[in-house]
């Protein structure tokens, strides 16, 4: 009982962690068509700005700094890079997202070289919150929710509650008509694009300290924001909380489960048959955890090729 | 016409004259070379020509790599498939694999479709080390190559030709595919899917069979991969193969039926080239892909249509003068930004942090042959200098290009 409380809890955060990636890149690809496929290394770059700069600040104010650097890099990269070619078209502008996000992650191999680096949690926030039964439970892993869900609440209320909320809403929804309206639609979209990266930078420099800090980071919550976005919805943002918080529960659930098709299998009989058979049969669920989310998007193609929550298209 | 043709041959000439010119080492960067080609070109005609985007295209080489690495261990060569026709087995295997991928791909089309290839191939990859006895985890599969029909297959010569003989014949089947109705279809499919379907086409099928062509030469590479290596790994299936296609094929250019093949070509060249001398490789791969896309979004094949219509508007006598003026100025730009990036990686590298920290100051670098203080203006003044007159060298042949264009 422990463990499946503790399991659904660390799922739970893992994907308000994952909710907090996939926001920016939902609101964007709403609002400009693009995909960023760089979007997930900001996420990157927030974790190792928080690194370097541990050390000259101290982890608060680090974690501060990392989310205003990388929300001005996401601002420089839309400003400079994206609206140059923009006129090409989408296909264009996710090449090259693809190839920035390459060069980050090189960049990254080059300066700190290709292996995971010594970024943890400060000892002042290092221990257990509550025990239960025998287990502890770690106050970081709690912070990492609270941040996220108050990332959320300081969010929504931005966009439902203020001017430039609305200014943001309706650029979304008629861009043009805005500008026509005296608002910089231009403006608009690098802060978007800006604040979008900031909360990537901010989830890596959080998780980055709890999780590892390594150049294939982007990649890993790359993929997975990815199938948060297609399982949600491209574009909708309940949709990609829904799926995050999906998609943390099963993963991180599935690792307890020491169980396989095999062992289902016996209960109609076919126990060893399956065994005999081995290969997916016999693989335990928990070494399948990995696979899991993408298992899931297949299925979610299948029988709603638009997202849980997407519109029809 | 002609030209062309008469260019082609001379090309095919070229390939098949190969071994008598080079050393066994560079045959063999060559049989790398040209199974690049191969796969940059069944991943240009996927992207390029129908206009999907795959970001996970490992998935179908690997697919084709193991099939054939698991054929070749059944069968050792006898039987109705012997070591040359193996191949087949890999077009086989990333046929089957492209349809189902395709099927679900295809659901979607834009930005979804290309992540969710990108899903397919990171779920084939986080599968792959799970399932030892069909990929070998982490040693993979080793197998022989079965002498056949008079040949031994033991020598680079033998597997050179081999190779060559089957990206020819992948290529001329490509391009002939082109030039069919369904070749076409696949065309309109990136230009106007909602027309298509208004006139009654199934949109779908469309997509997954361009889908599975590309997956079928796809695998038919992953196969003279295993035929050239004569093993397989599961890190065949890792996001960088699936990356470097992308970019290669995008550096070649996707608008013209060669241009990722010679993209491939040249980027597995230099990395061969260059993969001793430097650490960064990929990274310059990535800038040089970026850079593409910024300035050159028709890849480099395009550059010398580029050269020509500055020859044609500004006249024969006044265009080279500008043109090797622009060409210095990227030389000296490269040459600057290679500096600093070299000068980086060493001096971020982990033995040179413990050789400073023993030091307790900053004992100087090699680099190109020759060492250099870390800290100082004679260091640093090399990439600084390099840079800025690049820079300031192209701003003027920009300049002087726009004054041009205005006289004429």
């Amino acid at each position: 009982m422990d463990t499946l409380l503790f399991g659904l809890l660390n799922g739970l955060i893992y994907g308000l962690l994952l909710f907090m990636v996939s926001a920016g890149l939902t609101l964007i690809f709403g609002m400009m068509g693009v995909l960023n496929f760089a979007h997930a290394s900001f996420y990157m770059l927030g974790a190792y700005f928080a690194y370097t700069l541990q050390g000259l600040l101290g982890f608060g104010p680090a974690v501060v700094a990392a989310t205003l650097l990388a929300g001005g890099v996401g601002a420089l990269v839309e400003r400079f890079f994206l609206r140059r070619v923009h006129h090409h078209g989408h296909a264009h502008e996710l090449l090259l997202t693809f190839g920035l996000s390459f060069i980050v992650a090189e960049t990254i191999k080059l300066l700190f070289g290709n292996f995971p680096v010594d970024y943890h949690v400060p000892a002042s926030l290092d221990g257990p919150a509550f025990t239960l039964g025998s287990q502890q439970y770690p106050t970081y892993r709690l912070l990492m929710g609270a941040v996220a869900l108050a990332m959320f609440g300081l969010l929504y209320l931005l966009l439902t509650r203020t001017r430039v909320g609305i200014i943001v809403r309706s650029a979304i929804y008629k861009p043009r008509m805005v500008e026509a309206l005296g608002h910089n639609v231009q403006l608009v979209f690098m802060g978007v694009f800006g604040v979008g990266a900031a909360l990537a930078g901010l989830a890596g420099a959080i998780a980055g300290a709890f999780y590892t800090t390594s150049p294939n980071m982007a990649l890993e919550v790359g993929v997975m924001v990815f199938v948060v976005v297609v399982v949600g919805g491209l574009g909708s943002l309940g949709g990609a909380m829904l799926a995050s918080l999906l998609i943390g529960v099963i993963t991180s659930l599935a690792v307890s489960v020491d169980r396989s098709l095999a062992d289902a299998l016996t209960l109609v009989g076919a126990g060893a048959w399956a065994e005999s058979v081995g290969g997916l049969l016999t693989l335990k669920l928990s070494s399948l955890a990995a696979t899991l989310p993408f298992a899931l998007m297949l299925l979610v193609l299948l029988v709603r090729p638009q997202g849980l929550l997407g519109d029809k298209t | 016409m002609r030209t062309s043709t008469s260019l082609l041959l001379g090309g095919v000439a070229l390939l098949a004259a190969l071994p008598a010119l080079l050393t066994a080492g560079l045959l063999n960067a060559a049989v790398q070379m040209l199974i690049a080609a191969l796969f940059a070109s069944a991943y240009g005609q996927l992207a390029g020509r129908a206009g999907m985007l795959s970001f996970g295209h490992a998935a179908y080489f690997g697919v084709g790599a193991f099939a054939t690495v698991h054929a070749m261990d059944a069968l050792n060569g006898a039987g109705l498939l012997p070591t040359p026709l193996m191949p087949l087995v890999g077009a086989a295997a990333g046929l089957g694999f492209g349809v189902v991928a395709g099927w679900f791909a295809t659901q979607r089309s834009g930005t979804a479709f290309a992540m969710i290839t990108l899903a397919i191939a990171e779920l084939l990859h986080a599968l792959a080390p799970q399932l030892k006895s069909l990929f070998g985890g982490e040693s993979g599969i080793s197998v022989m190559r079965t002498p056949a029909w008079g040949f031994n297959f033991g020598s680079t010569t033998q597997v050179y030709y081999l190779t060559l003989v089957w990206v020819l014949l992948s290529l001329a089947l490509l391009y002939f595919h082109t030039r069919t109705s369904a070749g076409r279809l696949t065309l309109g499919l990136r230009e106007n899917s909602h027309r298509l379907r208004f006139l009654g086409y199934d949109v779908h099928r469309l997509g997954v069979s361009a889908f599975a062509i590309s997956g079928l030469f796809s695998g038919v590479a992953g196969a003279l991969q295993v035929l050239a290596n004569e093993s397989a790994n599961y890190v065949v299936f890792e996001a960088h193969v699936s990356a470097s296609v992308v970019l290669n094929s995008y550096i070649g250019g996707v608008g013209v039926f060669l241009g990722p093949a010679l993209g491939a070509a040249l980027m597995s060249f230099f990395g061969y080239a260059v993969s001793d001398a430097t650490q960064a490789w990929l990274l310059y791969q990535g800038v040089l892909f970026v850079l593409v896309m910024m300035f050159m979004p028709e890849g480099l094949v395009g550059l010398g249509g580029a050269a020509a219509r500055r020859v044609k508007q500004l006249g024969a006598s006044r265009a080279p003068p500008l043109l090797l003026l622009w060409l210095l100025a990227v030389l000296l730009l490269a040459a600057g930004a290679v500096f600093l990036v070299e000068l980086l990686q060493r001096l971020c590298s982990q033995d040179y942090r413990a050789l400073a920290r023993a030091a307790a100051g900053w004992p100087p670098v090699t680099m190109f042959g020759q060492s250099w203080a870390a800290v100082g203006l004679a260091t640093w003044i090399w990439p600084l200098g390099l840079l800025a007159g690049g820079g300031s060298l192209l701003a003027f042949a920009q300049r002087r290009l726009q004054m041009k264009e205005a006289q004429a």
